[in-house]
């Protein structure tokens, strides 16, 4: 076939749109978004992704087309005998360059918000990995953690209030591990040594996967998670039964904090 | 042998001084036995083609290893067949948890550390360097020899590793601890970790004589004529990446001492205080892990460049061969080399961005890898440059080169979501990470690796590989990556983690199990199709058609040397008249004009000087 | 690759007017500038981020030695100038006279590295286990280790059939010790977050090792309740073992007895000590070779160029420890 391989390489962009186009109908794209900031990083990454889509559909289409009219077995023209241009090269150096420090300084209240501005309120709860399991730990009717009314989970169910901020303190007692919620689009890493906060708002009531995201063993893939968000009374009434299912044992008090 | 060295060390100390050294040669040349020529060499393109055929043997363990990763997320938890028992050790054929991220772990360490590091800089880079600048072997040849031999503990102990208790490695490729310096933790690499420690090490020594004997040669030993600005794409590349080698691998060198100080000695430089192993705590403490994670990536994000420049560099001159055109934009092309190397230096962070890392660093280390984006898109935009208006011809190497820059555009663009921070939160150490890298080191590099192997060969063997099985190779091989590593950037969006034995457990991820099977089966047919490749490889070696200096009527200085070059390498004394992309020059009745062939009527060739712009 | 073919001699155009072998020693030497980079990157990080560390004083670290081996590897710097000189001048006995100068003063180097390893040894100071005698904090923990030690010791003693008067004694002592132990246990867990229970840990630490910098971390009556770092839990009324600005702790007095000392950020001080200067001392031997190496060669004009690429070598292993000393011995 004539031109076969610029056909070939023409299957990249058609293609490549293809399968973006058409997975969300086979149900394979971001999970279900409950959160408040997921959507920014969701649009962030809905805006990069038509961005570099256009850069890669125009230069994998002139890669396509430069090839298929270059063909030296059908091109009669004689090669151009260029270097190189020094007005081009500006051009597409500064368009990306442009583009480029746009994404950087756009993004950057997104990831203050994310990571740098925790919310001026008590810990909703501390979270624990462990070897291969999450441990909670909910500061009980005073509002504080590590005080005798403490409330200790070791069944990986989080429970939270559903549209409220929170607040969580997330540590490490062993490896590495991370803390990723998928539907709420947020992932930290935790660190033993070292205490974490991670905050959020879940816009919707149900249980969602806590996934580990970061290799911590031979377990580390079935060190799955959920969280329930639940409406404030139910999440109130969770807490006072667990707090009556733990009258009759003892908390343990870490030594010091 | 001893003489050899002794020979060798003293042209080292006094290579001024000529006269002795060329008596001292010719003594070398005859005493020269079957395992002096082909075992202990100090012949730079023997030793080029020692590392050639390791790495590519390592190159089907990696690839092997990879079949069972893929196994196993296909059909979890079912025996393998043919290579169960190999890949899976003694249960059977079945991939038991720890194994699964043994091979993970093992995959990566293989595939990076001893098949594209050292294909691109050990076999490539030794065999082309002398040869494209006009010398006649390395600045010192005796360290050359032992660079490769410096590999041979390393494949030892990353090989005996997969036969200690408990197996081999476990903690990924990037070897994180405290999963890596705890035994407890665990349980099933014991000495797997130490070994994998050493082996590394080794692979650093073995790049770091490696590099410096390349720069020295490429800023000493370039044949009169051949100015800096003359050199070959390639040798900017492997010059480039000797100094990213040389600059940063002694920190990794210096974090592995120490992560193995933490493992055999009971230091704790990576091992924070009260943290617990196995529910007891552990004795020592004080240290940080995240220190580990800044030193590994201060060497392995410079890593990542040195495993795409040299590739860069042998597709622009494949590129500028078969458009028959000159390199569009040499200097700029030069100059982003180096921007990328510079730039590659300040951006290690990006890996951290939710390690724990100071987020203001986030921010600062988000903007200096948005800014690693520009040189590359330079060198793409000049790609496609280089193709425009020329007359293409469609070899297999051309092929391999030209899917380089169509894929690398699909793994670099990739990259500006990562380095977007916000979006990296959710992207971080899932499915798109895989695809990202898989892109532009598989896709990429590895292709490149094949244009640059359809490419040389005739100067290596003196023969040529069959160009129709090769475009058979490479049609299979391009359609079926794009269907293995295309589809995983939907699995990252739906946020599937990596480094997951089992992903179907998580009600997220449920869905996943047929895409996963057929990215397996694209992935088993990949390995497969590759079967024609290493039966072109070696059939061609012995049984094909011979091939002059010249078959690819290239510009090249190496392309003027016999093939495959005696040695020595060339039989006349090498004076460069020009750069090596003057392809379609006005100048001349042919399309090429080699860099050797003095120009028509200047009053300088008839003196026979190397004329300087 | 025929044996026959003579190789031609290739001209070249060399961008450095050196020899190759001078450029690849200053490229190699920008490589170990990284790797020690690397290193001291390392403990500026770990020092920094550490709750406590020792003072040069709680770890046995005497300035005047690090400073005389300082001196020594200066000299040696200017001995091996004076061998390229003499080699320059094509006076080969004169370049080997001074070339075993150098190679001498690389020994007392060494030497002196070995004393001071040793003194920190002799006091159970190691890069941490399997011999390390070092705790971080005067806790249970500690309290465990001295009364495990202390066991041994007894049963040891206990166990042998002739004891001799001074074995008597050490078992007197070995008791006494164990009824601190106990005390302080006892205190430590019948009121967990008591005062009382730590400062008998405490007591017991100053008394088996009384350098440790918990002097400079001892807070006043009022600190007395702060809870954030352990040392300052110590109270101010007490007493240390000092007599007269010498101290010397059990271990001192009893060197058999070898108990755990608890130095708080001992343990990352040696981690990091060690490999710095583990590191540097590997590389003093490498050129205590290459000298080895010299000497065997005549050592004229013709070993102009080997002379000057080893001294470069020295050159730089002597800068490093100009950084390491005021690094670990003075800051
Ligand atoms: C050869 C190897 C290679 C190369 C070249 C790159 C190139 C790049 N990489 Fe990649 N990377 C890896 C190998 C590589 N990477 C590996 C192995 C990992 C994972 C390690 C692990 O965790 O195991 C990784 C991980 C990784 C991360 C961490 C992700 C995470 O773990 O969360 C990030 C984040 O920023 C990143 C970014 C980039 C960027 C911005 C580039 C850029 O250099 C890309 C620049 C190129 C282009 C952008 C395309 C061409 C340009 C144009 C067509 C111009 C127009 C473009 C625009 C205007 C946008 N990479
Ligand atoms: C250069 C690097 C490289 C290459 C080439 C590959 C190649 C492949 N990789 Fe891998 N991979 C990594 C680097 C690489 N990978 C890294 C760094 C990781 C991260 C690990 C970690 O998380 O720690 C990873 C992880 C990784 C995962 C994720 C596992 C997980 O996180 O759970 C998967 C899953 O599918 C995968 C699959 C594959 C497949 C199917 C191939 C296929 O392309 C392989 C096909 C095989 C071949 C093409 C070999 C053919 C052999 C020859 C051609 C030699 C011929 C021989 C002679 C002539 C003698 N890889
Ligand atoms: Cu915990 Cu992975
Ligand atoms: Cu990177």
């Amino acid at each position: 076939m004539k031109h076969f391989w610029s056909f070939l390489f023409f299957l990249v962009p058609v293609l490549g749109v293809a399968t973006f186009v058409f997975a969300p109908h086979f149900n394979i794209w971001l999970p279900r978004d409950i959160s408040e900031q997921g959507r920014t990083i969701d649009n962030l990454f809905m805006f990069i992704l038509y961005l570099t889509g256009a850069v890669f559909i125009v230069t994998e289409c002139v890669l396509f087309y430069f090839l298929w009219k270059y063909d030296g077995k059908s091109n009669e023209k004689p090669v151009i005998f260029s270097h190189g241009s020094h007005a081009l090269e500006l051009v597409w150096t500064i368009i990306p360059a442009v583009t480029l420090l746009f994404i950087a300084i756009y993004q950057m209240q997104a990831w203050a918000n994310d990571k740098m501005d925790p919310p001026a309120i008590s810990y909703t709860c501390e979270v624990t990995g462990r070897q291969f399991n999450w441990d909670f730990r909910y500061p009980g009717p005073d509002n504080e953690l590590y005080t005798q009314d403490d409330i200790v989970r070791t069944d990986g169910k989080l429970y939270l209030p559903v549209n409220e901020e929170i607040l969580l303190k997330i540590t490490s007692a062993d490896v590495l591990h991370s803390f990723f919620l998928p539907n709420l689009r947020v992932k930290q890493d935790v660190v033993p040594g070292m205490a974490q906060k991670m905050w959020f708002k879940g816009k919707k009531t149900g249980g969602y996967d806590i996934v580990c995201a970061e290799l911590c063993g031979w377990g580390h893939y079935k060190m799955k998670g959920r969280v329930y968000f639940l409406p404030r009374d139910e999440y109130d009434a969770k807490l006072a039964e667990f707090t009556a299912e733990q009258n009759t044992m003892t908390v343990e008090v870490p030594e010091e904090e | 042998m001893l003489s050899s060295l002794i020979y060798d060390y003293r042209k080292f100390a006094m290579s001024t001084v000529t006269a002795e050294t060329h008596a001292a040669h010719g003594e070398h040349a005859h005493t020269s036995s079957f395992l002096k020529t082909y075992v202990f060499s100090l012949d730079h393109k023997i030793i080029g083609l020692q590392f050639l055929f390791s790495t590519l043997i390592w190159f089907s363990v990696g690839g092997l290893l990879a079949m069972g990763i893929r196994w196993q997320l296909a059909y979890p938890w079912r025996a393998m067949p043919l290579l169960g028992n190999m890949l899976a050790g003694p249960e059977g054929g079945q991939i038991a948890p720890e194994n699964y991220t043994m091979l993970v772990t093992m995959h990566a360490t293989v595939m990076i550390f001893f098949v594209i590091i050292p294909i691109l800089a050990g076999a490539f880079g030794n065999f082309l360097i002398p040869l494209m600048i006009g010398a006649d072997d390395m600045a010192v040849p005796v360290l050359n020899m032992l660079s490769y031999w410096f590999m041979w503990p390393a494949f030892f102990f990353i090989g005996a590793s997969f036969f200690v208790e408990g197996g081999a490695a476990q903690a990924g490729w990037t070897s994180y601890p405290p999963l890596s310096v705890i035994q407890e933790a665990a349980p099933g690499s014991l000495e797997g970790q130490t070994l994998w420690l050493l082996g590394v090490t080794f692979v650093g020594i073995a790049s770091m004589m490696g590099s410096i004997n390349y720069m020295t040669t490429i800023i000493q030993m370039r044949a009169p004529g051949m100015t800096m600005f003359r050199l070959p794409m390639t040798i900017w590349a492997m010059f480039i990446t000797a100094i990213l080698q040389a600059f940063a691998l002694p920190v990794l060198t210096a974090a592995g001492f120490m992560q193995l100080g933490d493992r055999l000695v009971g230091t704790g430089f990576f091992l924070p205080e009260g943290a617990m192993a196995n529910n007891s705590p552990m004795e020592t403490g004080g240290g940080q892990p995240l220190l580990w994670q800044h030193l590994f990536w201060f060497y392995s994000h410079p890593a990542v460049y040195i495993m795409i420049l040299p590739a860069m560099g042998m597709v622009s001159d494949i590129l500028s061969t078969f458009a028959r055109k000159p390199l569009f934009g040499y200097k700029p092309m030069v100059y982003s080399i180096s921007g990328i190397a510079g730039l590659g230096f300040i951006v290690w962070g990006h890996h951290m961005f939710v390690s724990g890392m100071n987020p203001m660093l986030g921010m600062t280390f988000m903007v200096s890898t948005m800014m690693i984006a520009l040189p590359s898109a330079i060198k793409t935009f000049n790609w496609l440059g280089t193709l425009w208006g020329g007359k293409i011809q469609f070899t297999t190497a051309m092929l391999f080169a030209i899917s380089f820059v169509s894929m690398f555009i699909i793994g670099g663009l990739s990259g500006i979501f990562m380095a977007a921070t916000p979006v990296d939160i959710f992207i971080h150490d899932t499915y798109y990470i895989v695809a990202h890298f898989h892109y532009v080191l598989f896709c990429g590099t590895a292709m490149a690796v094949f244009g640059g192997i359809y490419y040389w060969f005739p100067k290596m063997f003196g023969r040529m590989m069959n160009d129709s099985w090769g475009k058979v190779h490479f049609t299979l091989t391009f359609v079926l990556m794009n269907c293995v590593f295309y589809p995983m950037h939907i699995l990252g969006m739906q946020g599937f983690p990596r480094r997951l034995a089992d992903p179907y457990h998580y009600e997220t991820f449920r869905n996943l199990l047929p895409l996963n099977q057929f990215i397996s089966w694209a992935a088993f047919l990949l390995m497969a199709s590759q079967i024609i490749f290493v039966i072109n490889f070696f059939w061609s070696i012995f049984f094909g058609p011979r091939a002059g200096r010249n078959p690819w009527k290239a510009n090249g200085l190496e392309w003027q040397a016999p093939s495959p070059p005696g040695h020595g390498n060339f039989d006349f004394q090498p004076i460069i008249y020009r750069g090596p992309y003057e392809y379609g020059s006005p100048e001349t009745d042919e399309d090429y004009y080699p860099q050797t062939q003095p120009p028509k009527q200047t009053p300088e060739s008839a003196e026979g000087k190397a004329p300087v712009h | 690759m025929s044996d026959t073919h003579h190789a031609p001699q290739f001209d070249y155009q060399p961008a450095l007017p050196i020899p190759n072998g001078k450029a690849f020693m200053w490229l190699f030497l920008s490589t170990e500038i990284m790797f020690f980079a690397g290193l001291i990157g390392t403990y500026i990080v770990l020092r920094f981020g550490a709750v406590a560390w020792p003072s040069t004083h709680d770890v046995h670290l005497a300035e005047i030695w690090g400073a005389t081996n300082t001196f020594v590897l200066i000299c040696s710097s200017v001995t091996v100038v004076l061998a390229l000189e003499a080699a320059k001048k094509n006076n080969a006995s004169g370049a080997k006279g001074w070339m075993l100068l150098t190679f001498l003063l690389g020994l007392v180097f060494l030497g002196i590295k070995m004393y001071e390893y040793n003194a920190k040894f002799s006091h159970g100071i190691y890069p941490q286990l399997p011999h390390s005698l070092i705790y971080e904090k005067p806790d249970v923990y500690y309290a465990q280790g001295v009364r495990t030690k202390l066991m041994k010791h007894k049963a040891e003693l206990e166990n042998k059939t002739d004891k001799t008067e001074e074995d008597t004694q050490k078992l007197g002592v070995v008791d006494d010790l164990l009824r601190q132990v106990d005390a302080a246990e006892v205190a430590l867990r019948n009121e967990p977050d008591s005062l009382a229970g730590r400062i008998k840990i405490y007591e017991l630490a100053d008394r088996i090792y009384p350098r440790a910098s918990v002097h400079e971390h001892r807070p006043d009556a009022s600190h007395a309740t702060h809870e954030s770092s352990p040392f300052q839990l110590v109270a101010a009324q007490h007493e240390s073992a000092h007599n007269g600005g010498h101290l010397v702790g059990l271990n001192d007095k009893y060197p058999w007895l070898e108990l755990p000392i608890m130095i708080p950020g001992g343990n990352m001080w040696a981690s990091t000590y060690f490999l710095l200067t583990g590191f540097h001392a590997l590389h003093v031997v490498v050129g205590l070779i290459a000298f080895v190496f010299l000497l065997s060669m005549t050592l004229d004009r013709a070993a102009y160029g080997t002379i000057e690429n080893v001294g470069l070598y020295w050159h730089f292993v002597d800068l490093v420890w100009i950084f390491l000393f005021p690094l670990l011995y003075l800051f």
